[in-house]
């Protein structure tokens, strides 16, 4: 019977053809093959990330006024709301992270050379769209920690120049964060930031179709000619095993460490102490945090933001810059920089968290 | 082959598991609970003839107590329960037809208003309609 | 016969300085106030010549004392300088400034000083120019009091109002550094209410001390709460006089309205008033009330139901109840909250269990109060519904770590088909990619 069906819709949906670029589809096996899989597992967490999300919209309400107690409501009344929430604030925070080992193991691999180009750049747009999901979903709980984090990081838009702003009352929807933040942002990580993220995922996914999994400089270099397995079922099989190990992660996190509720925001009380943005903001924060109050007479924070900025420009034309055969000494000053960016990102965070108190 | 043919059919059923694992909870999820939405606005505080006149109850209100009245002439009175002073759990009594809370004597009367001991504000008054046979008391819209 | 005349011209002389100088001492103050009061209804604002300060700075002693702190007096900043009570002329430089004829009277005798001072205080139409709403019933309440009493039979050592408010510096009593502010007040009590002072008298004196070491001296002096009583709060402002006996409740229950008001509908209050003992004080004393504890309820301890209950009476059998069911109550309590917090350190949400924990303790509040009603059938409806609320916390509670469990449990079995089915998976792989003999 199974077979009459796939029959009748082969025949509509022309998914010979789909079959076919799926069976040709292989990938290189070398050292750093183990590296390949981070794109899946980023994919993988990002369709937890809708799934769950689109649960949580069943109950969840964009209003100052209901907002934080409809989530108390899916935590508490909700048959397994609490796992279900749980799920969405964890797994946003492991896509991000897959998403980070997977920007870097490119960077590092120089996966960024012609002709893939467009795919570094496509790339790094999801991940820049990743992180405002991970901002305007950070404020839907509409709790104390999420409203004054929101607020610090808002203000930190505010300060770049020209354009600051401007931003920043677009992004609040006015002069302070109100009810009207929260429908806005809501509006975003729902509507809009999804159907950026659709397109971009749609490009990137087809070019790495396109033209292939990159080789690493090391791997090209040695000669030999390089053995594939085939994506489907080798590659596939693997992804799976991944994907698994992630799942199984989330439900121990979600056990044993469910998503807190919080203290609902209220505008009037003072911050609490040791306010701080989500982990992966925490290495500009630090940045910001640590630079003098000012720097031959300009404003420390001023200096901060352009030299992440300017920071963020280099790495995005990382293409551009590198050398085309990824060898070379322009290369292995690439290659120098991109470790040092990552120490520093590493570094950064984790003095955020294990470092002294301001 | 007997031994790929039980694995096969092993991974079979931990997969059939896994989808189990993974289904339950979402089917379960997306039936509505017992009350249908967080009782921010408004909530069910009663059926119909469940209050003789002259009766009251305490009912939840989102997270804190309510108080739904029956006056003697059969109408339904409802405020929150918490006292304007610091918050004790006021009552009605019926004999003296006030709200009255035990804490520090503080006094108000139907409307709300806050008429004897340390109370500084009135109580805040909530809507109420008859649905069916339900009392639904909602937080009234500023007029 | 001329030395006759000149005797009789002479007594005549004395009689008639005599009279002159009793007149201006004796005559009622109160007449002559009121008459230039009613005459001019406006205040007399002296705001420029005083030269009454000016000739009295300079002089020494008694008479210069006056003037030292007169500038701070609130007659003085409402613009009634010296004249003002004192009359005469503010504006003349001379001696005859201090003409009885103008109207001129020299410090009063303690006997007069209260008709003085109530002249203008006890003027309705007159203190409306100061404050639209006038507090002019001093003079009434102080003929009420023991120191009005005891003036009139002619005692030196006794507080009228130059006494306790001062007199060429007064302050309103809103003034910290008024001696009746309420924070001060107990101490200008204690400036004859003491030992020294009372010697020979059979008035105590040790009140100041039990005082101070009270929860009511404790919250005025040591907190700073203004609303907490001083002496005058329960004695009276003016007319000071220890409450009668049966009043004493009365006294307590004006500011302790609930426990006053049970305590007044109780059978105990009709007992201890046929019996002429002091309700409110024979369990928590007057002067040194200590803060109430749960363990006064009862016989054992600290217990003062055995201050007027012998063992096998009624009253201690309505104890032998209310004890345990007490302290049985606090227990149950005590025991949803530990069993919440759990729950809470372990990340669940007990927002509904919080709530009803938290009416069980406003019920407890409540017990304390309702205690004084002296009934067993509302002491045990408050424990029985207080219980109840106590319970369902705790069933919360119990729900809630309940669910945890199983949260684990779940996530455990999740696990292992999670690993089992990576094993499988594994073992899939490897068995596809065997290399074929």
């Amino acid at each position: 019977m199974t077979g009459g069906v796939r029959a009748w819709l082969e025949e509509r949906l022309g998914l010979e053809a789909l079959r076919h670029v799926a069976e040709k589809k292989d990938v290189p096996v070398h050292r750093h093959t183990f590296w390949y899989y981070w794109g899946g597992m980023t994919l993988f967490l990002f369709g937890i990330q809708v799934a769950t999300g689109i649960l949580l919209l069943l109950y969840y309400r964009a209003s100052a006024d209901e907002a934080y107690e409809s989530v108390r409501f899916i935590m508490t009344r909700v048959s397994f709301g609490w796992l279900i929430r749980s799920i969405h604030s964890w797994a946003a925070n492991l896509m991000i992270g897959a998403a980070m080992i997977h920007m870097f193991s490119a960077f590092l691999m120089k996966a960024y050379r012609s002709p893939r180009e467009l795919t570094w750049l496509t790339g790094m747009a999801l991940l820049g769209l990743s992180l405002a999901f991970g901002f305007s979903g950070y404020l839907l709980p509409w709790n104390q920690l999420a409203f004054f984090a929101t607020k610090v990081g808002i203000d930190i838009t505010g300060a770049v120049p020209m354009v600051g702003e401007f931003l920043a009352r677009f992004l609040r929807g006015g002069e302070h964060i109100t009810g009207g933040t929260l429908t806005r942002f809501f509006g975003f990580h729902v509507a809009v930031l999804p159907a950026l993220a659709t397109a971009g995922l749609v490009l990137h996914v087809y070019l790495v179709q396109r033209h292939g999994m990159s080789l690493p400089p090391s791997v090209e270099d040695a000669g030999r000619p390089v053995p594939r397995m085939k994506f489907v079922p080798h590659f596939l099989l693997r992804d799976a095993v991944g994907w698994l190990a992630a799942l199984g992660m989330l439900a121990l996190l979600s056990a044993l460490f469910p998503w807190e509720l919080g203290l609902k925001a209220d505008p009037y009380a003072s911050a609490p102490a040791g306010i701080k943005p989500e982990w992966y903001f925490a290495w500009m924060f630090q940045t910001l945090r640590m630079l003098p109050s000012h720097i031959a007479g300009i404003e420390g924070e001023l200096i901060g933001v352009l030299g992440i900025g300017l920071g963020a420009m280099v790495w995005l034309a990382s293409p551009f810059l590198d050398d085309p055969r990824g060898r070379g000494r322009r290369a292995r000053l690439m290659s120098a920089l991109g470790v040092v960016a990552l120490v520093y990102i590493v570094g950064f965070t984790l003095l955020v968290y294990r470092g002294p108190k301001p | 082959m007997e031994r790929r043919r039980f694995l096969a059919w092993l991974t079979r059923i931990a997969g059939t598991a896994l989808g189990g694992f993974i289904l339950y909870p979402v089917a379960r999820y997306i039936v509505p609970p017992a009350t249908p939405e967080a009782t921010t606005r408004r909530v069910l505080a009663a059926k119909k003839d469940e209050l003789a006149p002259g009766g009251s109850k305490t009912f939840a209100f989102g997270p804190q107590p309510g108080l739904l009245i029956r006056t003697a002439d059969g109408q339904y009175h409802a405020y929150t329960a918490v006292c304007t002073h610091l918050g004790c759990t006021v009552q009605y009594r019926a004999g003296g037809g006030d709200i009255w809370c035990a804490c520090h004597n503080g006094r108000y009367d139907l409307e709300g208003r806050n008429v004897d001991g340390p109370p500084p504000r009135p109580l805040e008054v909530y809507a109420v309609h008859e649905e069916g046979g339900d009392i639904i008391v909602e937080k009234a819209t500023p007029s | 016969m001329r030395a006759a005349l000149r005797w009789a011209c002479g007594l005549v002389l004395v009689v008639a300085l005599a009279a002159l100088a009793a007149h201006d001492t004796l005559a009622p103050a109160v007449g002559a106030a009121a008459d230039t009061a009613a005459a001019s209804p406006a205040p007399r604002v002296t705001t420029e010549k005083n030269t009454c300060l000016d000739c009295h700075r300079g002089l020494e002693g008694r008479l210069s004392a006056p003037t030292k702190d007169f500038s701070q007096d609130i007659h003085a900043v409402r613009g009634l300088g010296c004249a003002g009570c004192h009359g005469g002329n503010p504006r003349d430089p001379e001696m005859s400034a201090m003409d009885p004829e103008k109207g001129f009277k020299p410090a009063p005798a303690k006997k007069e000083v209260a008709e003085m001072c109530a002249s203008c205080h006890a003027n309705a139409e007159y203190m409306k120019h100061f404050n639209p709403q006038p507090y002019i019933f001093s003079m009434a309440e102080f003929r009420t009091s023991v120191h009005c009493k005891k003036i009139e039979e002619g005692d030196p050592k006794v507080a009228t109002c130059t006494n306790c408010h001062g007199v060429h510096g007064i302050l309103p009593p809103r003034d910290p550094r008024s001696p009746v502010h309420p924070s001060n007040v107990a101490f200008t009590c204690a400036k004859c209410h003491n030992a020294e002072y009372m010697k020979g008298r059979t008035v105590p004196t040790n009140q100041l001390a039990l005082w101070r070491a009270s929860v009511h001296g404790h919250a005025l002096l040591e907190k700073g709460e203004l609303s907490a009583p001083a002496c005058n709060d329960c004695h009276g402002n003016h007319g000071a006089r220890p409450p009668r006996t049966r009043d004493i409740s009365l006294v307590c229950g004006n500011c302790h309205g609930r426990e006053g008001e049970l305590f007044a509908q109780s059978k105990v209050k009709e007992t201890l008033e046929f019996e002429g003992k002091r309700g409110c004080v024979t369990c928590h004393s007057n002067h040194d009330v200590k803060p109430p504890t749960d363990a006064m309820i009862g016989f054992d301890g600290d217990g003062v139901c055995g201050r007027c209950h012998t063992p096998d009476s009624p009253g201690a059998r309505a104890a032998a109840i209310i004890v345990p069911g007490f302290h049985g109550f606090k227990a149950r309590i005590a025991r949803a909250d530990s069993l919440l917090i759990v729950a809470e350190r372990l990340g669940m949400e007990i927002e509904s269990g919080r709530e009803m924990l938290k009416q069980a303790n406003d019920h407890l509040v409540g017990l304390r109060a309702t205690l004084h009603s002296f009934s067993l059938e509302p002491i045990q409806a408050a424990l029985a519904e207080g219980s109840g609320l106590a319970d369902r916390a705790e069933v919360d509670a119990r729900a809630a770590l309940r669910d945890w469990r199983n949260r684990r449990i779940g996530m455990a079995l999740s696990l292992v088909v999670i690993v089992a089915l990576i094993a499988l998976l594994v073992a899939w792989i490897r068995g596809m990619e065997r290399p074929t003999a």
